[in-house]
């Protein structure tokens, strides 16, 4: 079985929900006040503390048309291979000369203007596979069908930094849609949740509650050894407080936000929320799903494109105000982007490289990468300059400061995601 | 050093007796029923703290021939409804109702790990009677021989579907069934290489799934001999099952996954405390029943190391409440709020199964535990004993919410919450709130307590 090597991870990771509510923030106690150590956390050594590092996935399932989300408006190739769903110049949100958004992107455009979205042009792998599941699979486990896929790539990561005696949920995959195999891992389940209400304790008396763990008494075997009683104890107030933290942002007007309402807009307002509560988890996992548009693509895309830029850029506003902005790195991938040429029925089918998204997080703002050419293709697919590998190799390593090649099953060289060495 | 390292394996697997100062009380009893089924009712409680341990256990290995057939037949019909339909969760509501209520709760305890073993999910086989089938292979063998249940598991059509090997053709043998047989089934990983994969993989050739039911193709058979472990001259696929079995790590592998079930989470008992049992049952045959009397009955199974050393699962933390108050519920809403606390039965997360012991406890499935059990017991649906919770605890002889209070503990709680906790909750329920609504919040309020957990 693929395993990758165990690594000790108490020093920062199991700090850091109790940071993460030190940094800046007032009414520290929720979760502070519970623990043994929190007064020796509170030293002002660690307010200088940025470890405390987050990362939101947005799946974008079924291939979502990069050459109609980044396009190149002025090429001739792009009009000729797209006479009936081409982006007419004049629509499009120009970044360059060259290149442009899709009209429904005016999301992104701001978030590109604040220097906090990065678009990586040309991701893929070699040999594309035009298989849904078959792509999907491999960007979630980095191993090829021939191997066993059991773990997925955030799976292993978690599983390695985890720490055992911690009850905060490390990763959350939010909505009602089958787990990501993505977050997969031999060792341990990461929680599916619907809704922010999952969160908050319904029973009579949480003050009650609260006031009964914090006092004395209560079970516990006099052998250290017993520590599961301890262990449950600490999850039972951890749980208590960051439910407790979640009912005061949620019943302050003032940090409520402004979320749209769609399908994704919900989950990342809950994701930003969660966030902001101060919750110890590092990985959040959504999923948009319809982008796979072989008829009548434009009027869909558009609106699935506009739904994800407006979310996103919904909770990149909302985490700025709370100043954690740079606290969390946002990626946006799709299993693979779509044919160059348009199909008969005004949609496209299943193609090979396409541009990724990467937002918050002190990223490289603005193109990273060229754009693959339209008078170079692979069986009529554009052709990937960027592994996306390369990108979880960035992701593991300059965001989460974690050795990925036991995590990747290989080495990858890392790429560029960063404005400087973080 | 743990805490099984330096225990005596002739001591730990003795018999336990009761003496003078370690008697048979309702706290070995409850313990026993916590372990062994899903928690003790209060009348069963009572009857086997009055027959002591021994006949106890004989109940608990007995056979349905038993027990009354009516309550069986009345079980039957309802899967018979059940598969009509297309819905495997409706076979999930369906099996916690009868796991709340079988005369034979350590047969549905032991077809609950089988099925963690064995693991199998609809979320892949989607048709129901594939699943129910398998489910009552599981039951028929929970208890009788190891070998029947592993040569069931291989034929069966739900486990060939769920690991893609619906068919398996000469010349290119499908590797899945195979390297799971060994690796998760029966032996565990590092006790084989992938020559004796590449070579139980050609015994299974021709083994087909057609309109979900097993058949051998012989067409598709790769029939030339194979060497597995050493041994030569092997051909089918049922050889190939009683050569794995014949593996002395088979017996290590099953019992200590056993005791990691019945004992203790953790830490991992070390294989000479192990060795005695294992060596047994594979004397034996790899007979389940007598392996896990001589476990449930040893001295080591009623010692402080092992009661109170157990996470519950989801299934086990609210069924053990429902049955202490002989309560009856909406079981749709009981699976569904099970699967979200990520034990859905009839769905298990992948072929390993629930991983188990701590990994069932983070903030979400803490908050969400004690609201599950909190919305069971506040759902106007739900009867206790037939009616209110009130008067159940009338009924009961404890009226008195103190005196409820204090027998809900015992027969709940591995290790009490103490008194000082039992007595602000008791002060401020009585406070609070009147009547009925009085003893359904006291139950939410216990059940988010850290205690509760354990078992």
């Amino acid at each position: 079985m693929l395993m990758s090597p165990r690594r000790s991870s108490r020093d920062s990771f199991s700090r850091r929900r109790f940071v993460t509510q030190a940094l800046g923030m007032t009414g520290v106690v929720g979760l502070l006040g519970t623990h043994p150590l929190a007064a020796s956390w509170l030293a002002p050594t660690l307010r200088q503390t940025s470890t405390d590092r987050v990362l939101v996935v947005i799946q974008l399932t079924g291939g979502n048309d990069g050459l109609n989300t980044v396009i190149p408006y002025r090429d001739e190739a792009y009009r000729k291979a797209r006479p009936q769903i081409g982006i007419p110049e004049a629509d499009v949100l120009k970044l360059d000369d060259d290149l442009g958004l899709h009209p429904a992107c005016s999301g992104l455009m701001e978030l590109i203007e604040r220097g906090k979205l990065g678009i990586v042009q040309g991701v893929g792998y070699p040999d594309p596979n035009r298989s849904h599941f078959e792509s999907m699979d491999l960007w979630h486990t980095c191993r090829h069908k021939e191997q066993r896929r059991r773990e997925g790539w955030l799976g292993r990561y978690l599983a390695d930094v985890r720490d055992q005696d911690e009850a905060d949920v490390i990763g959350i995959h939010l909505g009602r849609d089958e787990q990501p195999l993505a977050l997969a891992s031999a060792d341990f389940q990461v929680p599916s949740l619907a809704s922010i209400e999952e969160f908050r304790l319904r029973v009579a008396k949480q003050e009650l509650l609260r006031g009964i763990l914090q006092g004395t008494g209560g079970a516990g075997k006099e052998d250290d050894q017993d520590d599961l009683m301890a262990f449950l104890q600490a999850g039972t107030s951890a749980a208590l407080s960051a439910g407790q933290r979640l009912d005061e942002i949620l019943g302050s007007q003032h940090d409520r936000g402004e979320f749209p309402a769609s399908l994704l807009g919900e989950k990342l307002g809950i994701v930003a929320r969660l966030i902001t509560a101060g919750l110890g988890t590092r990985v959040y996992y959504v999923t948009l799903d319809g982008f796979d548009t072989h008829a009548l693509q434009p009027k869909v895309h558009g609106a699935l494109l506009r739904q994800w830029s407006e979310a996103l850029e919904s909770m990149m506003k909302y985490l700025g105000k709370q100043g954690m902005e740079d606290q969390v790195l946002v990626l946006t991938f799709s299993e693979f982007g779509r044919r160059v040429a348009e199909n008969a029925s005004e949609g496209t089918d299943h193609g090979a490289a396409a541009p990724l998204f990467v937002a918050g997080g002190g990223v490289r703002a603005g193109l990273i990468s060229s754009h693959p050419r339209l008078d170079d293709l692979e069986d009529g697919d554009l052709k990937h300059a960027i592994d996306f590998r390369e990108i979880y190799a960035a992701i593991i390593e300059d965001w989460f400061a974690v050795e990925s090649l036991g995590i990747l099953g290989a080495k990858y060289e890392k790429a560029n995601l960063f404005a400087s060495t973080r | 050093m743990t805490i099984f390292d330096d225990l005596d394996p002739d001591w730990a697997w003795e018999p336990w007796e009761a003496t003078a100062e370690d008697p048979w009380d309702a706290a070995k009893g409850a313990h026993l029923a916590r372990r062994a089924g899903f928690g003790p009712t209060r009348s069963w409680l009572a009857k086997s703290t009055a027959r002591g341990l021994e006949k106890t256990l004989d109940e608990l290995f007995s056979d349905r021939s038993a027990f009354d057939a009516r309550v069986y037949q009345e079980s039957d019909q309802l899967v018979g409804a059940i598969l009509g339909g297309q819905d495997p969760r409706q076979l999930a509501s369906w099996w916690l109702r009868w796991m709340s209520m079988t005369p034979q709760p350590l047969v549905e305890k032991m077809t609950l790990f089988w099925h963690g073993h064995f693991a199998t999910s609809a979320e892949k086989v989607v048709d129901v009677e594939c699943m129910y089938r398998q489910n009552q292979l599981l039951r028929d063998g929970a208890l009788g021989s190891f070998p029947y249940l592993v040569q069931g598991i291989a034929k069966d059509p739900a486990m060939l579907i769920y690991l893609d090997s619906a068919f398996n053709r000469k010349g290119r043998p499908n590797e899945n069934f195979a390297r799971e047989l060994v690796e998760l089934f029966c032996l565990g990983e590092g006790h084989y290489n992938e020559q004796d994969v590449q070579q139980l993989a050609r015994c299974f050739t021709g083994w087909e799934v057609r309109r979900n039911r097993f058949r051998f193709n012989p067409y598709q058979h790769d029939d030339g001999e194979k060497t597995i472990f050493g041994k030569g001259g092997i051909r089918s696929g049922e050889e190939a099952v009683d050569e794995v079995l014949r593996q002395s790590t088979a017996a290590q592998f099953i019992v200590g996954k056993l005791f990691r079930s019945f004992f203790a989470d953790e830490p991992a008992p070390p294989p000479h405390l192990l060795a005695p049992l294992a060596l047994r049952f594979r004397e034996t045959g790899l007979e389940i029943g007598p392996l896990v009397r001589r476990m449930l009955s040893s001295r080591l199974f009623f010692s402080s190391r092992v009661v109170a050393r157990k996470i519950r699962s989801p299934v086990e933390l609210v069924l053990g409440i429902l049955r202490a108050l002989d309560a009856t519920v909406n079981y749709r809403l009981l699976a569904d709020g099970l699967e979200r606390l990520g034990q859905g039965l009839f769905y298990p997360p992948s072929v390993k199964g629930w991983e188990g012991g701590r990994v069932w406890i983070n903030s979400s499935t803490l908050v969400g535990r004690a609201n599950l059990i909190h919305a069971l017991v506040n759902e106007p649906t739900t009867r206790f004993g037939g009616g209110g919770l009130s008067s159940w605890a009338g009924r009961a002889g404890a009226g008195e919410l103190a005196d409820f209070l204090r027998e809900f503990v015992d027969i709940c709680f591995a290790v009490s919450p103490g008194a000082q906790r039992i007595e602000r909750l008791l002060e401020d329920a009585q406070d609070s709130s009147s009547g009925e609504a009085r003893y359904r919040r006291l139950v939410g309020m216990l059940a988010a307590l850290p205690e509760i957990h354990l078992c």
